[in-house]
Parts: C-alpha cells; structure tokens; sequence
C-alpha cells in the first residue's frame, strides 16, 4: 500500500537541475539507428584524424629542430666573417610556431664603449680644470 | 517677401528628402541578410575542399543547375566579402541545406562555427627553459576545461535551429571532446619542442631571442623564452 501511494505521488523534479550530460544522454537515447551509426562513425574518424594530425605535428617538429640547426650553422658561418647580422626565422612547429631572432652588432658595441671613453675623458678634463 | 518663401520651400524640400532617405535607410530589407547572416554563410564557405564541394552537390540537387552555377561564380566573391550573400542565399545553406546535408557534414559545419564564433583566450607570457612547465601547463588545463563547456553566442543558437536537434547535441559533444583531444595532445608535444628551443638558446650563446606561440584549438599562449636561470 504504501509502495502505491509512492507511485502516484507526483515526482518532483526541478527543470534547473538538468545538467549537460542529461541532455546528451537523452539526446543519445532519442537517436534513430542511422543516426546511431553516423555518430559511432564519426566519433571513429575523429580518433583517427587526431591519430594523423598527432603524426604530422611530429613530422613538423623533425623538421623544426632540422632547419634551427642549419639557422644555427648560418648564423655561426656569419660570426666567422665578422660584421653585423640580423637573421628572423619562423618555423612551423608542432603545436604552432617558432620566431627565432638571431643577431650580431659589433659596430654598436663599439660606438657605445668609444661614447663612454669619449665621456669619462670630458668629465676628467673638467674635473682637472676645476681642481686647478 | 519672396525670398523668404522661396527660403522656406527650399527647407521643406530638404527636409522632405531627408525624411524619406532616413526611413528608407531604415526600413528593413527583405532581400537584404543582417550582417551576422553574410558572416555565417562566410563561415559556411570555409569549409575544407572535399566538404565544400559536397556542400554544391547538395546546393544543385535542392536548387537547381542554374542555382548552383550562380553560387559557384559566385563563391569567392561571397568569401572575401566582396559580395554580401543575399538573404535567400543564407536561408539556402543554413536553414535548408542541413536539413538534407549528412551528419558528418553537419558536424564540420559545426566545427567551424565553434572556430569562428566560441570565445577564444589569448596569453602572452615570458618563461625560462626550465619553469616553462609550470607555467604553461595551467592554462592548458584551463583550456582543456573549457573546449567542454563552450557554446555558440545565443543568437546564433537562436538562428539556426537544426543546431539543437538530438543528433547536433551529440554532435557537439565529439567536437567537445575532439577539441579537448587536440590541447592534451599538444601539452605532451611541446615537452620536445622545448628541448629543441633549449639547445637552439644555448647554440646561439646569448645572441637569440625566441618566440613560441601554442595554437590551441580556443585559443593561444605566446611564449617568450629565456635560458634556464
């Protein structure tokens, strides 16, 4: 009796609890069969197409770590014959891109140490002066 | 007395033609999409290849020869935004077509709404080679959590109706989960890239600047890469 008394008692159920995962779950339940074959399929094309993108983005990073190590040679082979360089390299990676900026300017060391000499010079000069 | 009547019709007929330019600029067009309908069909047209030309076999199939050769012509004018799509074209590819289109066309539409239209996080952030990990590793987490809790912008929902049938929900839930895939992914390959950006910083012994840029599928981080300290 009191079981019956369970049954008809209205089940109550607020609309605000319902969650994500209730939703797909009734929207899973709700599928036809062809519907629940494509779903099956393409959630099996999705695990192999990250499969493959996974693979070329090792590919990619093969190649990446191949063409930093000729950027390196470069940029030594320019150290060797001296002068300034810049180089600006962008490579494709595998989870994006890498810019390597590589560069060398003895020419602006220079004038930087020569404009500190040039000062300390005009500072010990007037120092002279004045303690004269 | 003259001129002053001459003066007035003359503000009359301006504001007149004011009026009737204002209410015409105004009045909607039926023909006319709004702009979020033209940038849709734009969304629609970036399909993959294969795709797309399912997409016109299906167009010529409800619409006709004549049809599909206009929207064929027309196609990379509608794409660049030359030409905005009228609002027949739009109810054609995104109100009729997914009612005839295949579940797996219909989800690599949906893909590229999530691209277009799901709020994406951009970070830009200076690490070293040796606490890049616990740098980066939270806000992959981050974006991981989110790839299953994005949403279309309501309007878009609202407009395109066929995006809440059962079979869609489902849908979204393997995009969801596809796009999840993609971030863990690229958190267990850049532990390699990072050992060749190291070597390259110590190679180039002080003189390299580095730049890395993590392209997730919501969103990316933009790292600025030091030597260890």
């Amino acid at each position: 009796m009191v079981d019956e008394n369970e049954e008809l008692a209205p089940q109550k159920q607020s609309l605000f609890d319902v969650t994500a995962d209730d939703i797909l779950d009734n929207a899973l339940r709700n599928l036809d069969d062809k519907q629940a074959r494509d779903v099956t399929k393409k959630a099996a094309d999705e695990v192999v197409r990250i499969a493959i993108e996974k693979r070329l983005a090792e590919h990619r990073s093969n190649a990446a770590h191949d063409e930093m190590r000729n950027l390196v040679n470069n940029a030594n082979l320019l150290d060797q014959r001296g002068g300034d360089y810049q180089i600006n390299s962008t490579f494709e990676t595998a989870t994006g891109t890498t810019q390597v900026q590589i560069r060398r300017s003895k020419s602006t060391t220079a004038i930087i140490i020569a404009a500190a000499v040039g000062l300390l010079l005009i500072l010990s000069l007037i120092i002279f002066l004045v303690a004269r | 007395m003259l001129p002053e009547v001459v003066l007035l019709s003359l503000m009359l007929l301006v504001a007149a033609a004011t009026y009737f330019f204002t209410r015409r600029a105004n009045s909607p067009n039926p023909t006319r999409p709004s702009k979020a309908e033209a940038d849709l069909v734009k969304v629609v047209l970036s399909l993959e290849q294969t795709k797309l030309e399912d997409l016109f076999r299906l167009y010529r199939q409800e619409f006709g020869a004549g049809a599909a050769r206009y929207a064929r012509t027309t196609y990379n004018r509608w794409k660049s935004g030359e030409v905005r799509p009228n609002r027949q074209t739009f109810n054609r590819f995104l109100m009729h077509l997914p009612d005839v289109m295949s579940f797996d066309l219909k989800c690599e539409v949906l893909r590229k709404l999530r691209q277009e239209y799901c709020s994406k996080e951009h970070y830009k952030l200076t690490v070293d080679t040796g606490n890049w990990k616990e740098m980066v590793a939270p806000l992959v987490t981050g974006m991981i959590n989110k790839s299953y809790k994005a949403e279309l912008p309501k309007h878009i929902e609202g407009r395109l109706r066929w995006l809440s049938a059962d079979d869609m929900q489902v849908a979204r839930a393997i995009l969801a989960e596809s796009q999840a895939q993609e971030s863990k992914q690229a958190m267990l390959l850049i532990g390699r890239e990072f050992i060749n950006i190291e070597q390259l910083l110590n190679d180039t012994k002080g003189r390299g600047k580095i730049t890395h840029t993590i392209k997730l599928p919501l969103g990316t981080i933009t790292l600025r890469v030091k030597g260890r300290r």
